[in-house]
């Protein structure tokens, strides 16, 4: 057997280290590019959204490769992310290829059934071995999403243009290629100790910008033309708000940042109504309180639970008197516009920030 | 003076509005509908909503404007969660009243009444004793309206089944007399869309009866019985988690595998995320069966009538050709 799946932020490593410690081969879909963006929209549904777009261009490019089985979450509504494996699987049937594709719809509430429904699919595998590369993935799922909180906040500082995120990067391959758990504590925290010898740039006017939408165009900066960079080369710090450990948190396991949403979101949006919608609102709300200067909104286009949050944070920047930007990603969007346009808004929340001194 | 509640003649309407009038006459309000679309209602829904909303629900935007024009009491924007156990709504149905509350300033007081049956239909009746209470009844006499209500909701979806569509039925049910013409159709034609999509003669362009007079006897999902739509989803791999959406995907199957009319239209609003798994997926096994005819149309706020009528003639010509050709 030969597994794949598709790239979503740190997946790749998190997957990788799972499957290859259970002794399962893993081909790792090629890294996206334009190329698996125009695979992805060649063989897609026009109106289909581009996470789904990019998954398939993901798959062709991983079953070329040589993959066989496709691994891929499900879902149960109301996003219909949760109907995206059935329909991918039926555009790769009518390409030609043979593969098979497992489906994991989301367990109902417990880490144990999500566990035990994947390792159905790999009866050799003990379930002490299994336990443990689980284990060993989360902590690496863990250490680079800390890592990244700490890079969006100090690459806004970098004594030089691209430095720091040369650093991440290269830690990063540390992190992919880490045997064990005091090898990772030990990657991020050299990682976090570089990065900080490198930032020593602070300004009278620091500003503070909170990313809140669609959990996978925040994840992957393929496809968001990697806002946070830009925005963190235009000195802004950046809090993104969801990451991979929140959306495992969250989606599958039910914990308590449910209820703080619905708590935060109150007022404006009074139930979850599937995807990241909710998510959206109450983080709006949250940073908005937490005195940020501004926030950007990232979706893809024709995202139905984000379409309904866009409406509801309108009221709220009016509301709240903070400043509220959209992004809707497709496949035609241009890089150049959209560095106008965060550039645009940069300057709009410096200036406010500069008036009401 | 009892109290006005408007209804917007948009999205859900088409399915429920016999229900929504009983119930709310029954608890003592007066109900106004808003006005057909037309072209100010969509230009108002058009310019108060997000940009990327789908087509109905920017014209949804419009009626409720048009309410709020015609000063009623309260506006009734249902939060429709599920209307059927373990199957959900699109997600703007979820957070409909909360949208339209945040796009719209200075609206009258909005029902938003919860309609989630995904686990179980009792709440229902809670959220019939609240909106009773508005309007001063008590318990017993809000559920006695809500009863009323279930009553006559079935009639009109009996009109359904006997092939009304649900724009008839609703005439039908209110007291018009309506006669199917007795034509002799020359093709039978399936349309499968949202109600809304093509019961809305000014965004759909009258497909429906445009159809008609070109011959075809029109056959919608709202008039297929439950069963023959969950048989044809239950060919699907995997059960569809959206009540609507099922049952497009599910007579869709149905046609594809009984033969029973000799083409199929899929009838699709822009920036509808839900139609487009739907249609990805009936357009790919249609071309697998190669036999039917298929064709997707997609609607938005720029249609040309002219392009839509084209496309129209030129599949009907098709069907038509292919069954002489069959016949002879
Ligand atoms: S199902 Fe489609 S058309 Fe209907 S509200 Fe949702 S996105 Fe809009």
């Amino acid at each position: 057997m030969k597994i794949t799946y598709p790239h979503m932020g740190s997946l790749n490593m998190i997957l990788k280290t799972m499957f290859e410690g259970i002794g399962v081969e893993v081909i790792e879909p090629p890294p996206t590019t334009n190329k698996t963006l125009s695979l992805g929209v060649r063989n897609s549904h026009e109106f289909a959204c581009l996470p789904f777009k990019i998954n398939v261009g993901n798959f062709i490019e991983a079953l070329d490769k040589g993959a066989d089985t496709i691994i891929m979450l499900g879902g149960i509504g109301p996003c219909r992310f949760g109907y995206y494996g059935h329909v991918q699987k039926e555009i790769l049937k009518d390409l030609g290829y043979n593969f098979n594709m497992i489906i994991i719809d989301p367990p109902h509430g417990r880490l144990i059934d999500f566990l035990k429904e994947l390792s159905s699919y790999f009866p050799n595998v003990d379930g002490k071995t299994a336990l443990k590369s689980f284990l060993f993935a989360v902590k690496k799922m863990l250490a680079a999403d800390k890592l990244e909180k700490f890079l969006l906040k100090h690459r806004a500082h970098e004594d030089r243009r691209g430095i720091t995120t040369k650093i991440y990067e290269e830690y990063m391959k540390k992190l992919d290629k880490a045997q064990n758990g005091k090898e990772v504590d030990k990657i991020v925290a050299d990682a976090m100790k570089k990065i900080k010898e490198n930032a020593n740039v602070y300004r009278k006017v620091q500003l503070r910008v909170a990313l809140v939408g669609e959990i996978y165009m925040l994840l992957e900066p393929f496809t968001n033309m990697d806002v946070s960079k830009a925005l963190n080369e235009l000195g802004v710090e950046v809090t993104k708000t969801e990451y991979l450990s929140d959306y495992l948190i969250n989606s599958a396991f039910k914990l308590p940042q449910r209820l703080e949403f619905k708590k935060n979101g109150k007022g404006y949006l009074e139930r979850d109504i599937g995807g990241h919608g909710l998510n959206t609102v109450a983080n709006t709300i949250k940073y908005a309180k937490l005195n940020y200067d501004g926030v950007i909104h990232i979706l893809p286009f024709t995202c139905t639970p984000e379409i309904v949050a866009q409406g509801i944070i309108a009221k709220i920047s009016r509301d709240y008197n903070i400043p509220v930007m959209s992004l809707v990603y497709d496949e035609n969007t241009g890089q150049a516009g959209y560095q106008t346009r965060l550039e645009a808004f940069v300057d709009l929340l410096y200036r406010r920030r500069v008036n009401a001194v | 003076m009892s109290k006005t509640v408007g209804i917007p003649k948009g999205l859900l309407y088409y399915d429920f509005y016999p229900m929504w009038k009983t119930f709310f006459e029954g608890v003592g309000a007066k109900v106004v509908v808003s006005q057909d679309t037309n072209k100010k209602i969509l230009d108002e829904g058009v310019k108060n909503c997000v940009e990327d909303a789908c087509l109905p629900v920017k014209t949804y935007v419009g009626h409720v404007i048009n309410l709020k024009e015609k000063d009623v009491d309260y506006i009734f924007i249902p939060r429709i969660v599920s209307v059927e156990r373990k199957k959900y709504l699109c997600s703007k149905f979820l957070g409909l009243p909360d949208f339209i509350k945040s796009l719209i300033g200075d609206l009258p007081p909005i029902i938003d009444m919860e309609i989630n049956m995904y686990r179980d239909d009792t709440s229902i009746k809670k959220e019939a004793a609240k909106v009773g209470r508005m309007f001063e009844k008590n318990k017993r006499q809000a559920l006695k309206a809500y009863f009323n209500a279930l009553e006559e909701q079935k009639k009109f979806e009996r009109l359904l089944k006997r092939g009304f569509t649900p724009i008839e039925a609703i005439k039908i049910w209110e007291g018009n007399r309506l006669t199917r013409a007795n034509k002799n159709y020359e093709i039978k034609l399936a349309v499968l869309a949202h109600s809304y999509d093509i019961m809305d003669e000014y965004i759909s362009m009258g497909i429906i009866n445009k159809l008609r007079d070109m011959g075809a006897e029109i056959f919608t999902m709202e008039m297929l019985e439950t069963d023959v739509i969950l048989e044809g989803a239950s060919m699907l791999s995997k059960d569809m988690f959206w009540s609507y959406e099922r049952d497009i995907l599910g007579a869709g199957l149905h046609f594809l595998k009984q033969k029973n009319v000799d083409g199929v239209i899929m009838v699709s609003a822009f920036g509808c995320g839900p139609n487009s798994m739907t249609e990805e997926l009936l357009e790919r096994m249609y071309k697998r069966d190669k036999e039917m005819p298929f064709m997707l149309l997609t609607i938005d706020e720029h249609s040309g009538e002219a392009g839509i009528m084209t496309r129209l003639e030129a599949f009907i010509d098709l069907l038509k050709f292919k069954k002489r050709a069959v016949c002879v």
